[in-house]
């Protein structure tokens, strides 16, 4: 369970904040256009539905099936991106309060131990005024993603993408509910179409995407060094119909 | 044949499809012909009249499943019905009143079907077991989950599930007025349906009486290879120009009034209901659906079992307060269907087709497996048609029988005696014979797939187990032989639903708050 509250200077005057992101438990995460191509680097991209709204997010996948993320090791990412919506927790942008800012209570990284939210004179420390400036960063950036996903939702680009995985005891799992783009309905687009995507840097992004796929075989690597039941056989298949 | 016989007017193609008539069968019977012929790469015109004077009935509110279908085949899309035609779901409906009119008396038609019926024939197993080991509760109750949602207000599907599917089956309640707008927009600016404003006030036929065309007041011919009566109760051509009588079914359905009333929800917050709720009244039944916007309400009744005043009581009394300042719309039934339903190039669909009272929705649903059959078999030329007119009338034909049919089936199950009309209903004259004849086969053997003629029934054998169980109707399957054996498997299924009906209540939103999601993100195509 969270509690968010407005954060406030008497109410959190003894906060302090660990250092060390609670990210052990992530499975995923959503990023921002900006990020699109670093974060290939890395992680598979793909598209999944926001249970509320039914509209699709872009966002990093961290694990094949278990709640862990497997770029995360003896306290430290493994890797060469850290998408930045999984560091702004347990801050949250909140217009209506006297910081622009509420914090989840109930977070792990918070407690008495840390770097201390405010000053002795209940001044914000420099970590309050970061949070902002990178939540409202990774906000507009994760509006510009979303924008670009609506586009390719409203142009019919999106396809299911299924991710059947086997293990050694021979077990079979099908991860659900993952997306990514049609190949041959981004080739059916016309000329004018694909202009007009190719000058927002939406073509890029939909090769980007299609390409990061192949991450997904590096999660299962990562799985397999992890210690449980090794995946034996993983298909990645894009629905083209 | 010889070659010769392959020449000559009968081999022309048939190209040009015209449709008299402007409400939801027009719309639809243009869509679905225009969408098939663009998906095909045809050389099709569909042109439709709609007429400057008549306005249309638009009382038909309740579709079945097959709606979702006929929406993806003409290429409109769950979000944009949804949003532009005040559309609601709609999971089944129940039936309050119609066994002993008590005020515990009711039961759910749902549009699931039995869990594994294409397996397992679960009726017998439900009359042996009901009442131990866990089988408790009617018929609907157990083979399936779907009247727990009803009951909870819950929506048949999530958010993410992507159009035209969900959980449920389900089919929607809609506002008739904006659907056929929505229809028309759609048909005419992304199907290129020729839409003509105009009253047919004379028609010009060939020798062997097919339709050459139609003179519009204004001197304007529009002509045609193939045309289509969707005029509604007038049925221009089928009735004033080709003269076919109706089969008559009042002596069997004897509703022959409806009063209807549109009632505004008391706050933008209250529940809508995701089922059609039927109540037996004194000399019919009051229809009750919930749209985004408001309810429809009417009341279907029997003239001779009631006057106009008493059925208006009726009918607010049921409303509340709300109905003081709500007027009445009252509309006249003529139960029946044409004789002959397509004649020479000419074939009705629609209320020019046949009417009955709308206890289970099926007007929608005749007119789209009309347009199925048509638009999927379009007459490629006038020879052709002959056939195709002789299969046609012979189907339905047969699917008119089977709603009347289905239909009564409601009101002869009754054990009321308290009013004329309930009586009446169980008198052996207003029986059909082949309906008298499977009741009574129905005290000893389920109803299944073997008591029906046709591959694809419009009602299926589950709907009579819903209904036959649902008013109590006696049976002796408990004494089937064959039902030992399939004991183990029977009890699985039974359980399997119990299992869905967790999973479902768990997992599924509240009706109108997903109403609401859906006209505020739209649902995904995948």
């Amino acid at each position: 369970m969270t509690k968010i509250a407005a954060l406030e200077r008497t109410r959190h005057a003894a906060l302090r904040l660990n250092p060390v992101p609670d990210v052990g438990r992530l499975r995923y995460a959503m990023i921002g256009l900006s990020e699109l191509g670093t974060a290939s680097a890395d992680f598979p991209l793909c598209l999944a539905k926001d249970a509320h709204t039914g509209r699709f997010n872009l966002i990093t996948l961290f694990s094949l099936e278990e709640p862990r993320n497997l770029f995360w090791h003896a306290q430290r990412w493994q890797a060469t991106y850290l998408p930045q919506a999984a560091m702004v927790a347990p801050f949250l942008l909140d217009a209506n309060t006297e910081l622009g800012l509420a914090i989840d209570e109930t977070s792990p990284r918070l407690g008495p131990e840390g770097v201390p939210l405010f000053e002795a004179d209940g001044r914000p420390t420099g970590i309050v005024n970061e949070a902002r400036v990178r939540l409202q960063r990774v906000t507009s950036d994760v509006a510009d993603a979303q924008q670009m996903v609506d586009r390719f939702a409203e142009l019919r680009l999106i396809r299911p993408l299924a991710v059947t995985l086997t293990r050694k005891n021979g077990t079979e799992h099908q991860i659900e509910g993952l997306y990514s783009l049609g190949s041959n309905a981004l080739a059916a687009l016309s000329d004018a179409v694909i202009v007009n995507l190719y000058r927002q840097g939406y073509i890029a992004a939909a090769s980007i995407m299609r390409a990061s796929l192949s991450q997904i075989e590096r999660l299962r690597q990562l799985h397999n060094l992890s210690g449980t039941e090794p995946i034996v056989d993983l298909r990645v298949q894009v629905s083209e119909s | 044949m010889r070659v010769e016989d392959a020449a000559g007017p009968d081999e022309r193609p048939v190209r040009r499809i015209v449709i008299v008539g402007g409400g939801t069968a027009g719309w639809i019977a243009a869509a679905r012909i225009a969408a098939r012929n663009a998906t095909g790469g045809g050389d099709i015109t569909v042109t439709l009249i709609e007429s400057a004077t008549h306005p249309t009935i638009g009382v038909g509110e309740g579709t079945w499943p097959t709606m979702r279908n006929t929406l993806a085949k003409v290429g409109i899309t769950e979000t944009e019905f949804i949003r532009g035609s005040d559309a609601a779901f709609k999971q089944g409906a129940r039936f309050v009143g119609w066994t002993h009119g008590t005020p515990d008396d009711a039961y759910y038609h749902p549009l699931n079907p039995p869990v594994g019926a294409t397996e397992m024939n679960l009726s017998p197993h439900w009359v042996a077991l009901s009442g131990s080991r866990g089988v408790v509760g009617g018929f609907a109750d157990c083979v399936d989950f779907q009247g727990a949602l009803c009951d909870r207000g819950l929506a048949p599907k999530l958010i993410t599930h992507p159009e035209y599917t969900g959980i449920a089956n389900y089919a929607y309640h809609l506002d008739a007025g904006k659907f056929a707008g929505l229809l028309k927009d759609h048909a005419v600016n992304r199907l290129g349906v020729q839409h003509i404003v105009g009253d047919v006030v004379d028609v010009e036929q060939t020798e062997g009486g097919d339709i050459r065309c139609l003179k519009l007041q204004g001197e304007q011919e529009i002509q045609g290879d193939f045309f289509i009566d969707c005029s509604g109760f007038r049925a221009i051509l089928i009735g004033g120009v080709y003269k076919v009588p109706l089969c008559e079914r009042g002596n069997i359905l004897f509703a022959d009034r409806a009063l209807a009333m549109q009632v505004p929800y008391p706050s933008a917050d209250t529940p809508i209901v995701c089922h059609t709720v039927a109540t037996a009244q004194d000399a019919g039944w009051i229809w009750d659906i919930g749209l985004w916007t408001r309810r429809g309400v009417g009341y279907v009744y029997s003239s001779s079992h009631t006057t106009g005043d008493e059925a208006e009581q009726a009918l607010r009394r049921y409303v509340g307060p709300a109905a003081q300042d709500l007027t009445v719309r009252r509309i006249d039934i003529n139960a029946g269907h044409r004789q002959i339903l397509w004649k020479n190039n000419c074939v009705a669909v629609g209320l020019s087709a046949g009417f009955l009272e709308p206890l289970e929705a099926s007007a929608l649903m005749l007119i789209e497996i009309s347009m199925d059959a048509i638009a999927d078999r379009l007459p490629r030329t006038r020879r052709a048609m002959d056939v195709l007119a002789k299969q046609f009338n012979e189907t339905f034909n047969h699917h008119w029988d089977r709603v009347v049919e289905f239909l009564k089936l409601h009101y002869v199950l009754t054990q009321r005696t308290d009013t004329a009309f309930w009586r009446d209903n169980v008198d052996r004259a207003s029986i059909p014979d082949s309906l008298q004849e499977r009741l009574e086969l129905w005290r000893t053997h389920p109803p299944a797939a073997q008591d029906f003629t046709f591959a694809r029934e419009v009602f299926s054998w589950p709907s009579y187990q819903y209904i036959l169980h649902g008013m109590q109707y006696p049976t002796r399957y408990a004494e089937l032989p064959t039902i030992a054996a399939e004991r183990p498997a029977a009890e699985r299924l039974l359980g399997r639903a119990g299992a869905q009906r967790s999973d479902a209540l768990r997992r599924l939103p509240e009706h109108r708050s997903l109403l609401g999601k859906i006209r505020e993100h739209g649902l995904q195509l995948v």
